[in-house]
């Protein structure tokens, strides 16, 4: 296998066929009267809009803007603002500050300084909120998790991934950014860097400490069983630096799975509990 | 035995763990078929059920003959056509023993069954987790002409089609669940054992969402040289009349001789090397 960025490529008419035919057999076949997703701006879940617009109708789509003051973008609520109104989603700003600052406040042992635990709480109350919805207006959550992400850990466990679908989790970043131009959302957009937002100046590819572009072709070929040898030495990359990311892929599957549990029982779940999600 | 019969490739989505639903269904189709002058109907693999139904795969099992079965039964009396659809098949003699099934039902009742050999568990699939494999090939002779059947996964294996073919079969018939990703294998390997064997080839995929597979459909009927007789539309459903015409075999094996040229010596060695392997 080559390891070149046309191994990325898609059929993008196919794809969005494919993910707009999921969200809709998922939202009809559970009865939900339509989606609600975080808006922050960013590629992920401007995509995610834009497609579940394209799928349900943008009226059965709720889009929550959920800035919090110190992270607030006029810029990241204005490029989500303008998505939900290309593809005609409901859209609706809920300042969380006031939550985070009672959470903060009602915490012993918060630690302000720590802004890691601090942007966790921030990824773990928006979840509260799009769940508010969901449940008070019988709607979907949709996730906006991208499989780059996904495959790194790059999320916050219970936070911004929790969600009841997840419809462009089996994309990376750069396939993201090439859907999201195909389905209609400008290239500006599109091309803007990633970021999680949990405070200010965060930027995914400095967390990250590497450029989509190369790590997403790394964790396709990990995908397809390569050595991390082989993967170096077709990106021309040091070896070091693929063990980094298969390192970090590998110690990360905690967050991309149920619980662990002891084994106990007949039927234990996470393991052998195996049913259909009743999806009718 | 009629040299030109018509087929129906029912390719349906089916509403899953709902049997009664699903009869509903066939019967739906059967009766379109009817009125349309069709010999032979075909649903999917698996399409009483779904496809993706994991362990509940045990409450919905059925024997052969058994309810659903006397149900397909009366449908094909009444309507007076044969009809090849897909189930999870209790064994008779085991309570929680299953196999991946193709029933073969005429006016007359059942004709027979096959039960899939090959069995795949690999990335989504997990059906020897549920499934006992079948061991043997079942080639029918019927008024309809000499028919095998196969099941999805068992394309892939070359030995299927041509044992049916050997026994007889003029027309193989195979029955999918296969979901979007592997479309590609599908197309290519469906037209690959048409041509290898000089056989008529009809391909039922279902069609549909479950969990998150996404079944492709895209059923066809191949001509014993790979041509594409008759196709139905990718991931929606649809219902396609189609003809087969068995004279066409004579030119078929004559411009495409495999089976003159078949080498019984090799498969010894085939079978050697596969021991080994």
């Amino acid at each position: 296998m080559e390891l070149k960025p046309s191994a990325l490529g898609l059929d993008l008419p196919d794809v969005g066929s494919r993910i707009k035919r999921f969200i809709r057999c998922y939202v009809e076949n559970t009865g939900a009267k339509g989606v609600v997703l975080g808006m922050s701006g960013g590629i992920d879940s401007n995509t995610v809009a834009a497609l579940s617009a394209l799928a349900i109708g943008g009226e059965n789509v709720l889009g929550l803007m959920l800035p919090e003051k110190e992270t607030h973008s006029q810029q990241e609520i204005d490029d989500a603002k303008l998505v939900a109104d290309k593809f005609g989603i409901k859209s609706l700003v809920c300042d969380i500050t006031p939550a985070l600052e009672r959470l903060y406040s009602s915490i012993p042992v918060f630690d302000t300084a720590d802004k890691l635990c601090k942007g966790n709480i921030k990824a773990r109350t928006r979840m509260i909120y799009l769940y508010y919805y969901a449940n008070k207006q019988n709607r979907i959550v949709c996730g906006s998790s991208d499989k780059s992400e996904t495959m790194m850990g790059y999320f916050t466990k219970w936070g911004d991934v929790a969600a009841d679908i997840a419809p462009i989790m089996d994309l990376y970043k750069t396939q993201v950014r090439k859907l999201a131009q195909h389905i209609g959302i400008p290239a500006e957009l599109a091309e803007k860097p990633s970021t999680p937002g949990l405070w200010q100046g965060q930027s995914a590819e400095g967390e990250l400490g590497i450029k989509y572009e190369l790590l997403d072709l790394i964790l396709f070929g990990l995908e397809r069983f390569m050595s991390p040898a082989e993967i170096a030495e077709q990106l021309d990359v040091k070896i070091a630096q693929v063990a980094q990311v298969k390192a970090r892929w590998l110690s990360v599957e905690h967050k991309r799975r149920m619980p662990l549990t002891p084994k106990l029982e007949f039927r234990t779940v996470g393991s052998d509990f195996r049913l259909p999600i009743e999806a009718y | 035995m009629k040299d030109k019969i018509k087929i129906v490739l029912a390719q349906i989505s089916s509403k899953r763990e709902d049997k009664e639903e699903n009869l509903r269904r066939f019967e739906q189709a059967t009766l379109k078929a009817k009125q349309q002058g069709a010999d032979l109907v075909v649903f999917p693999e698996l399409s009483l059920t779904g496809y993706v139904v994991r362990d509940q795969i045990y409450e919905l099992a059925e024997t052969v003959p058994g309810p659903a079965i006397q149900r397909m039964e009366n449908l094909a009396r009444n309507t007076g056509l044969h009809i090849i659809f897909g189930m999870p098949e209790l064994s008779e003699k085991a309570r929680a023993t299953i196999y991946n099934t193709a029933v073969f039902i005429g006016p007359d009742g059942l004709i027979g069954k096959y039960r899939k050999m090959y069995l795949p568990t690999h990335s989504v699939f997990e059906e020897k987790r549920h499934f006992r494999s079948g061991n043997q090939i079942a080639v029918f002779d019927t008024p309809l002409g000499k028919i095998g059947l196969c099941i999805c996964y068992d394309i892939f294996f070359p030995e299927v089609a041509r044992m049916v073919r050997l026994q007889g079969a003029e027309l193989i018939v195979c029955i999918s669940a296969s979901p979007a990703v592997r479309r590609s294998y599908f197309e290519i390997l469906t037209a690959a054992r048409a041509i290898e064997n000089t056989a008529f080839l009809a391909y039922v995929n279902l069609v549909g969402v479950e969990d998150g597979l996404q079944f492709w459909g895209g059923s066809r009927l191949v001509s014993p040289t790979g041509d594409l007789l008759a196709k139905a539309k990718y991931d929606e459903e649809d219902f396609v009349l189609c003809d087969v015409r068995y004279s066409d075999l004579r030119s078929a094996e004559a411009f495409i001789p495999t089976l003159r040229d078949l080498r019984p010596e090799l498969f010894d060695q085939l079978k050697r090397l596969s021991e080994c392997f």
